[in-house]
């Protein structure tokens, strides 16, 4: 079969594999029985949601495309200005780590269909050599991060060749994107490979559980990696500058061998040789020894690929179980245990079970290198932390997915779906005053009021969520630029609820110099927020 | 056991007049049927002919356009949850939690349907047992068949032992052991008072297990009574449902036509 003929046939199974990831992921598309307005209309039409759905996919990955380009490219906007002498090396690896993740994300969301082997069946029973279903299979998978691949892989060649004039560091970044990519694929596959594995085999074992977990926490790693790359790369660029450009330091011997950074040290190395023979030679070899690891991993995807498409790759776990009995639990208890089972068992949505240990590391970060605790790093501590949290309930109400179809046939107001989803957030956030708490009992604070501030903030965050999830109940967006406009809407209307009590506190405190009336002052906002948030519950 | 449900006089489902409009396409035209207690009232009909609309609109799962639906003495737009407190619901492809496991889910619907711990057990282990799913009570719902999430589906919505059952082809997927077990099951709820509506397009189930049998074509009611009503309704001698219900709908010239014409096609394609 000609190559050509395989493209266009890999589309069917492709479309099928990025409908079930969002039907599953996406708890937007079944909320018509709880929502109002034109979302019960949209959920009626099976067709007119399966048409949503595809749009919707094709929207994510243009979308992820153009901010993969974007990010492949921000990095070097820093050597226009400055020279790049110094800066390439960091630009390259900073390029490639961000583009790294932000593929590996995607991937892992759309791959959780794939390691089943239902995308393929309607090509099984077509009259197809084992060779020509296997090169469609993949294909269709190739399909699932194309744009993103192009994007990221145009992106940083074209920027090294504007800025060296070389062609052979643009081989050479050819090379090492297309590697990037190769190797952010096969993580992505393995992923959630083994996540699913892990779940067809029951799960519950004290092992697989911490398997699991381990996971997720290399998914909230890579997610809050990629965010904290991408929003502060000023910070990071002179840090980075400062560990790569000394090689007589340890830990810089260390980011010689470790993609990409040894990617972004050989190519600029080429183009301008100034660093060391030695240290130019290490993060070569490193490079090349990547490009045989990519090669690997490619293969790797290749095979794993072909056994998924034939069906062999994960078998349902069977064992006759004598023990039937089950727990019940009271509704809200009930809800809240569905909504941490199903969240904990999706790639897409599992982060948020590594949210704790992401915001105690972030508060104690904010806080380690001071000697007291004032009120102003308590704020921003807590702010930050809250805002980790706000994610939770959108992850949470997505993560419903088709599901929701059913608990709309059961006894069950939208009341006790939005209280679950808030404990959950509630829970989430609590690590935040812990850790302060705990940071106050080493740390001498500038008033003891302060340590009060996550605690009211606990009332801001269950506001917050009840509100991000109101209107996510309420929206039901036309098109897909307005359902993101809408999804930035939740988020900043949980941002405000968190922010306003914060900036109480400080009005308060710049025009009283009272810890006391400041605090009370935010126990009022905070207290107003919950009336209105309550009182949305109980008009809904 | 018999359990009091509602007086054996009132209807335990009834609608009025029901409309349903997607867009330029009318699913349902006008319906209007009662279901008493201990009757297992059959919705026959072919694909797209408005059956699954119609068990929607009953379970409160979609809005009419215009005429009214009454589920145990209450509108299912008004009054959710009691109507769905009273009615055990499966769905033609059944939806499910897919990443949990049987148990799992189970346990979910139980905690939500206030369902006391030993009954739930006793229920669970019982239906579990006669449907064979002890070998994946443990594995994903996901990465089950489509009988065995079927199966799940069903004993989800036998739980609560609700006074209605809306099954909506029921049957599909199921094995011979399992396709038996409901039927008896639904028998049986009816023999207690329950009331069931099942939609189906397989004749022989319909008139199999169905106390009255309310035939929809093209979100219409064609005709409507037992299995002798129907077959006096219709017009020549028909023995079974299948022939009663082609004449009713005006169907049969059209599967004559239509089975001459892929007879021609496959004698030419094998001659070919």
């Amino acid at each position: 079969m000609k190559l050509a003929e395989a493209w266009r046939l890999s589309r069917p199974p492709y479309k099928e594999i990025v409908y079930k990831s969002l039907a599953e992921e996406r708890g937007r598309m079944w909320w018509g029985g709880f929502g109002r307005g034109p979302c019960i209309e949209e959920a009626q039409s099976e067709l007119r949601v399966t048409k949503k759905v595809l749009r919707i996919a094709k929207f994510d990955k243009l979308i992820v495309a153009v901010f993969n380009v974007v990010a492949s490219v921000l990095p070097f906007t820093m050597l226009v200005t400055g020279s790049p002498l110094h800066g390439l090396p960091i630009s390259i690896s900073l390029s490639l780590a961000i583009t790294f993740g932000l593929t590996t994300l995607y991937a892992i969301q759309t791959f959780s269909s794939f390691v089943g082997p239902e995308s393929s069946t309607l090509l099984a029973t077509l009259p197809l050599s084992k060779a020509d279903f296997s090169l469609i299979t993949l294909l269709s998978f190739v399909r699932s991060v194309d744009y993103l691949a192009i994007g990221a892989i145009l992106g940083q060649v074209v920027a090294v060749a504007y800025l060296t004039v070389s062609p052979l560091a643009m081989v050479l970044m050819l090379t090492v994107s297309l590697m990037n990519v190769v190797l952010a694929v096969a993580i992505a596959l393995w992923f959630v490979r083994i996540f699913y594995k892990n779940l067809s085999h029951g799960g519950k074992s004290g092992g697989a559980r911490i398997l699991r977990f381990a996971f997720i926490l290399m998914w909230g790693a890579l997610l809050f990696g990629v965010g904290f790359l991408f929003s502060v790369p000023w910070l990071v660029f002179p840090l980075l500058e400062r560990m790569l450009l000394n090689p007589n330091q340890i830990s810089s011997l260390f980011f010689y061998l470790l993609h990409p950074f040894s990617s972004g040290i050989a190519i600029a190395t080429l183009v301008y040789p100034a660093t060391g023979f030695s240290s130019a030679l290490m993060a070569s070899l490193a490079m090349v020894g990547h490009i045989t690891l990519a090669g690997v991993a490619g293969k790797w995807v290749l095979a794993t690929v072909k056994r998924t498409s034939q069906g062999s790759e994960i078998e349902v776990a069977r064992k006759s179980t004598i023990d039937l009995s089950i727990k019940t639990y009271n509704p809200l208890r009930g809800y809240v245990m569905k909504d941490l089972r199903v969240s904990s068992r999706s790639p897409g949505t599992a982060f948020f079970f590594a949210l704790p240990i992401v915001e105690t590391i972030i508060v104690s970060l904010l806080m380690v290198n001071l000697e007291t605790l004032g009120a102003s790093a308590v704020l921003v501590a807590t702010f930050m932390g809250g805002i980790c949290t706000l994610l939770t309930p959108l992850a949470l109400l997505n993560g419903e997915g088709r599901g929701l179809e059913y608990t709309k046939t059961l006894p069950l107001h939208a009341t006790r779906i939005i209280a679950s989803k808030t404990l959950i957030t509630i829970a989430a956030y609590m690590p935040v005053p812990l850790a302060l708490l705990s940071m106050a009992l080493v740390k001498p604070l500038t008033s003891p009021v302060i340590i009060f501030i996550p605690y009211f903030i606990i009332l801001a965050v269950a506001s917050a969520s009840v509100f991000e999830i109101k209107l996510f109940l309420g929206s039901a967006a036309k098109g897909e630029i307005a359902a993101l406009v809408q999804d930035l809407e939740k988020l900043i209307v949980g941002v405000l609820a968190l922010l306003i009590p914060e900036v109480a506190y400080a009005a308060m405190y710049l025009m009283s110099v009272d810890h006391i009336l400041a605090i009370l002052t935010m126990g009022i906002v905070t207290f107003s927020e919950l009336a209105v948030a309550l009182h949305l519950l109980k008009r809904g | 056991m018999r359990r009091a449900f509602l007086p054996m006089s009132t209807p335990l489902v009834e609608a009025y007049a029901l409309m349903k409009q997607f867009g330029s396409i009318q699913a349902l035209a006008g319906l209007d049927f009662r279901v008493m207690p201990g009757e297992i009232y059959g919705l026959l009909g072919p694909n797209g002919a408005g059956k699954t609309t119609t068990i929607k609109i009953i379970a409160g799962l979609l809005d009419a356009t215009s005429g009214w639906v009454k589920v145990g003495g209450f509108d299912p737009m008004m009054h959710p949850i009691e109507v769905k407190s009273r009615i055990g619901y499966v769905a033609e492809n059944p939806i499910l939690y897919e990443s949990l496991s049987a148990r799992e889910f189970l346990e979910f619907v139980a905690s939500i349907r206030k369902i006391e711990q030993d009954e739930a057990n006793h229920i669970a282990t019982q239906l579990a047992n006669a449907f064979d799913m002890t070998q994946y009570f443990d594995s994903p719902i996901g990465a089950l068949s489509l009988g065995m999430k079927q199966k799940v589906a069903l004993v989800a919505s036998l739980f609560h032992r609700p006074p209605i059952l809306l099954l909506d082809e029921p049957l599909n997927g199921l094995d011979a052991k399992s396709s038996r077990i409901v039927k008896d099951l639904v028998s049986l709820h009816a023999q207690n008072g329950g009331a069931v509506i099942f939609s189906t397009h397989v004749m022989e189930v319909a008139e199999y297990i169905c106390t009255r049998i309310c035939i929809i074509h093209q979100g219409k009611m064609i005709a409507e009574g037992t299995f002798d009503e129907l077959k006096s309704k219709a017009e020549g001698e028909h023995e079974t449902l299948e022939e009663i219900f082609l004449s009713l709908t005006n169907e049969r010239g059209k599967v004559v036509d239509m089975t001459g014409l892929l007879g021609e096609a496959f004698c030419r394609n094998e001659a070919g």
